[in-house]
């Protein structure tokens, strides 16, 4: 009787033992997580842009993960450091691609960087998106079957920005100054087409070398023009010093001083100082966006950061529902599924509802015209979605 | 006539001045370069950092609440020390090697890519601007030019006037002349030879300082900005004469006249090119640039 | 005749060439490659590509410094010339892998010579600065060219397969292409070596340590120098062909003083004049450029530490110092 017993308890034990193992595998296969890759500048002169990016997506990450992950799958972020160089990008999106097999990729913010690790997902058979990069070419002509991007491009900003500008200053005069290379003419020459269809009158434009120490050598050019408006493509330290010469020279005097969005930025704002006043650009988002949705994004971001989010922090936090959307439409996370299920895609964001255009996979999305005020950016216009895009050029696919 | 005059004040003249005030940068930086290369032979690829460094120690200055004019006077006093360590440190290590010309290549240029990312480390990479400390604009012959940019070339000329007094007409000047010259003739008659090396160092390296604070304003300040002028103050050096006081000025003001007047006429991403065009043409063609070397026969 | 007087005057040990390291590294190389493949280490074999490629630059670096006495400081030229050139020729020529390095070695030649004509003439600093210029002036050319895709740099060369008779290595093959590589890198590595041991590569050698006893044995020290500028010159272009290859794109920041800069580290860090140390050398700083960047973003404080150490107590480097050890 012992033995039958002892035999019984250890059939059911090993039974048990058996039964639990099985479902753990089983459990383990359903419980894989899903893999996001985040190749973003960690360390350099783009830092605080990764850091913006990290915040938003590690925001996003716990939300969806309290809420059940994607498909009952938890979601994993793996950060790499981008140095803000195409060749870093590559290796380092190479890594998460074939050692971490990650099933998507996001972070990369130079343009350079996005097309060269875009190509990578094409030879890996994966999907990227960027958040931040906003040449036009992208989602232009080196479109990629493989490369989304949620955020607005240059040439939404652009149209932004004219929008504004025809209504605030009809038929003004317009002088722009770009910095001499590729992304510098293009938004020079979107911003010029975008004003010009709606008025305002170009009297001049100007592309001074990038890193240029001394913009004074134009300012007779630029006096001569006599511009009511005077708008700028350059970034970082170029525009701290073409500002702070400008003032020098009085040239900022009764001129709107417009510009693209990166020009300035929380990270020269404060060297710009007060020659930053009155500055006006477009822009796919500002925290001060009076929606519920937009407000509780904003406190939940302050909660956990202890800073407000700017854009590169919005679209990031944005990204990880994007993708979120079009996996649990296509039910797999296989590439040609997300894809497909992606093309179209409508998906709710701080910024209000998007939609990812099927033709050139860049989001359609409302825009905001901003201005800097006693040291702050505030809105001071709005753009509709379909208002504020052009017609796809990509012919990819 | 009348269109001529025109065109003289209203095109050339805004870029002579503005060509005069980066020269004021650049031909401070020249000269330290040509003293430490003219009085030491050593090539300070390092000399931009120490530019930068000056601007930063200035920020930092101006952070604790001092002056905009003490602290020009105080950074150069703060660089002299810290120059004779690196030399005295550094510098002297590989001075006696007989690949003496190379090493200290190499080795300031390890010293600038150290100095340059500590400066990201402790300064972080966003730009810096200390508020002009002569605000407003002067009117001249019926231009506008900011009074800053003005004084600015006035002190560039006492400056440079106060280093060429030193250097030609003082007892200590003609110590490093002679130290340069012969060191060993020097040493015998009782100059602390390496002293005055490593007190010509920290001379050249002060000037670059105090070209970076008074700067500043102008220009900006941020973690690579020791590259902003090192590349034309080597052009200069080169076309005036390693070595030659007289050949960084005047190839100084030569080469930023050609670059402010050559943006007039070609698109000015090939400014800096044609600068450094000119500089191989001459290192082609006349190697010891214009005006020869100073201590050197 | 008089060629024949040089090679009695040169003995063994004057050559600091050591052909027992390049095996050792050859084996090192390929256990490594083999560690790579068998545990499915994909991103590591393509970085070891990498740091093979940099190292054919540093290579070309030592050789004009440590063997002809002549350091440059632009070397990077060639590298990104033989780049966008490779670029060019497989992108939107079409051409296979083979004829397109051929085709680069020769540019690369044609072009050494050029700049050699006007870098030549300079000796020692001058000669660093003419070579940064020529580098600078370049750089700032392809940067705002649009035909070769400017700021962002020429995209979308395709994946070639290098053909090896009945054999077809795709260069997506990571552990396939590592070896072609180091193949292409040793190969290029044993004809310097064979050059080197010829009366011309001896006389080239002395070119360091004396050129104007060179003249005065009746040799003309410009055409060591020339030599020595072509064979440095075609050595980067061919490694920076590899580089799309690898890589997919080719951008401007392969011709910055960055690149150039990096290859003079490499150079004092792995033994300047040894050659094989410049492959040592790239190893070495693309392994403490991933150790060291895992914990700290201000990794060149540390290399740059490194770096004026090995310049100051050890001017022949790791493999130098090895060297002066027996």
């Amino acid at each position: 009787m012992h033995t039958l017993t002892q035999r019984k308890l250890l059939g059911r034990l090993v039974a048990a033992a058996l039964f639990a193992a099985g479902s753990q595998a089983a459990l383990a296969q359903d419980a894989q997580p899903i893999r996001i890759g985040v190749v973003t500048p960690l360390s350099g002169t783009y830092a605080p842009i990764g850091a913006q990016v990290k915040m938003g997506l590690d925001l996003a990450l716990a939300e969806i993960n309290q809420g059940g992950g994607i498909m009952g799958r938890k979601v994993e972020l793996l950060y790499e450091d981008e140095e803000a160089n195409p060749q870093v990008a590559v290796q380092k999106a190479e890594k998460l691609f074939q050692q971490s097999k990650v099933d998507f990729l996001t972070g990369t913010v130079n343009s350079g960087a996005t097309l060269a690790v875009g190509q990578v997902a094409e030879r890996n058979d994966k999907l990227i998106s960027t958040t931040v990069s906003f040449s036009d070419a992208i989602t232009g002509d080196k479109c990629s079957p493989n490369v989304f991007r949620v955020n607005a491009k240059a040439g939404q900003q652009s149209v932004a920005l004219a929008a504004w500008l025809a209504k605030e200053k009809p038929g003004s005069s317009l002088f722009l100054l770009g910095p001499d290379y590729e992304m510098g003419r293009s938004t020079v020459a979107a911003f010029k087409a975008a004003a010009q269809q709606r008025g305002v009158k170009p009297v001049g434009e100007l592309f001074a070398p990038l890193d240029s120490k001394d913009y004074s050598s134009y300012f007779g050019q630029i006096r001569a023009a006599k511009p009511q408006v005077f708008y700028t493509s350059t970034a970082g330290n170029d525009t701290v010093r073409l500002f702070s010469q400008m003032a020098e020279y009085g040239m900022n005097k009764n001129v709107t001083m417009v510009g693209v969005s990166g020009a300035i930025t929380a990270q020269n704002i404060k060297a710009i100082g007060k020659n930053a006043e009155g500055f006006v650009t477009g822009v796919g988002y500002s925290p001060e966006i009076d929606t519920p949705e937009n407000k509780q994004f904003v406190e939940k971001f302050q909660k956990a950061n202890k800073v407000l989010p700017d854009l590169y922090g919005a679209d990031s936090y944005g990204v990880l529902y994007f993708y979120k959307a079009a996996v649990e439409k296509a039910q797999s996370t296989d590439t040609a599924k997300v894809r497909k299920a992606m093309e179209g895609l409508q998906w709710d964001t701080p910024q209000g509802r998007k939609t990812m255009r099927a033709a050139d996979h860049q989001a359609i999305q409302d825009m905001y015209v901003v201005k800097i005020q006693d040291g702050e950016f505030s809105i001071v216009s709005k753009v509709d979605g379909k208002d504020a895009i052009d017609a796809s050029v990509c012919k990819r696919w | 006539m009348n269109a001529l005059l025109e065109t003289l004040q209203f095109v050339y003249a805004p870029q002579v001045v503005n060509g005069l005030s980066l020269g004021v940068a650049v031909i401070l930086m020249a000269l330290g370069l040509t003293i430490i290369f003219g009085l030491l032979d050593v090539i300070n690829m390092a000399h931009g950092e120490f530019y930068a460094l000056g601007a930063y120690l200035g920020m930092s200055l101006l952070g604790i609440g001092v002056g905009f004019w003490t602290a020009l006077v105080l950074v150069p006093l703060i660089m002299l020390p810290i120059g004779y360590l690196t030399e005295r440190a550094l510098i002297q290590r590989v001075f006696h090697h007989k690949d003496r010309h190379i090493l200290t290549l190499l080795l300031t240029f390890g010293m600038a890519i150290v100095l340059e990312d500590l400066f990201k480390l402790a300064f972080g990479p966003n730009p810096l601007r200390p508020d002009t400390p002569i605000a407003g604009a002067t009117e001249l012959f019926g231009m506008i030019f900011p009074t800053y940019r003005l004084f600015l070339m006035g002190v560039g000329v006492v400056i440079v006037a106060a280093v060429w007094w030193v250097v030609y007409r003082t007892r200590l000047g003609a110590m490093v002349r002679a130290a340069a010259y012969d060191r060993h003739m020097t040493a015998s008659l009782g100059v602390p030879v390496l002293r005055v090396y490593a007190g010509t160092f920290a001379f050249g390296v002060a000037l670059a300082g105090l070209a970076g604070v008074l700067l500043a304003p102008v220009y900006s300040v941020f973690p690579t900005m020791g590259k902003d002028f090192i590349l034309m103050a080597f052009s200069v050096v080169i076309v005036g004469g390693l070595g030659s006081i007289k050949g960084a000025i005047i190839a100084g003001l030569l080469l930023t006249q050609v670059q402010a007047l050559s943006s007039l006429y070609i698109s000015p991403v090939w400014s800096d090119p044609l600068v450094f065009g000119i500089m191989v043409l001459v290192l082609m063609f006349r190697p010891q640039g214009l005006f020869g070397r100073l201590g050197h026969g | 005749m008089a060629d024949y007087i040089a090679v009695q005057a040169a003995p063994g040990p004057r050559s600091r060439l050591r052909p027992g390291l390049a095996a050792v590294f050859v084996a090192l190389a390929l256990a490594g490659g083999l560690a790579g493949w068998l545990t499915g280490n994909v991103f590591y074999l393509r970085l070891a590509t990498e740091a093979l490629i940099f190292g054919g630059l540093a290579m070309a670096v030592d050789l004009l410094l440590g063997i002809a006495g002549l350091l440059s400081l632009g070397q990077a030229l060639f590298f990104g010339f033989g780049a966008y050139l490779a670029g060019l020729l497989l992108r939107d020529a079409g051409l296979s892998f083979w004829p397109t390095l051929a085709l680069v070695a020769l540019a690369g030649a044609v072009l050494g010579a050029v700049a050699g004509l006007i870098a030549i003439r300079a000796r020692g600093v001058y000669f660093a600065l003419i070579t940064f210029g020529l580098a600078q002036i370049a750089a700032k050319a392809v940067y705002n060219v649009q035909a070769l895709g400017a700021s962002d740099g020429l995209m979308g060369v395709p994946v070639v397969a290098v053909g090896l008779g009945p054999w077809s290595v795709p260069a997506s093959d990571p552990l396939g292409f590592f070896l072609v590589v180091l193949a292409i890198v040793m190969i290029m590595y044993g004809l310097l070596s064979y050059l080197l041991n010829t009366p011309f590569g001896r006389n080239m050698q002395a070119l360091r340590a004396n050129a104007q006893r060179l003249s005065f044995l009746g040799f003309d020290p410009w055409r060591y120098k020339l030599a020595a500028f072509v064979a440095a010159a075609v050595l980067a272009a061919v490694a920076g062909a590899l580089y799309p290859v690898l890589r997919g794109f080719a951008s401007p920041e392969l011709l910055y003083f960055q690149t150039s800069g990096n290859a003079v580290i490499t150079v004092v860090l792995g033994g300047v004049g040894t050659l094989i140390g410049s492959l040592y050398g790239s190893v070495i700083l693309f392994g403490l450029k991933s150790v060291i960047g895992t914990y700290t973003e201000h990794h060149l404080i540390v290399i740059g530490l490194l770096f004026m150490i090995a310049v100051i107590f050890f001017p022949a480097g790791l493999v130098g110092a090895l060297r002066r050890r027996k």
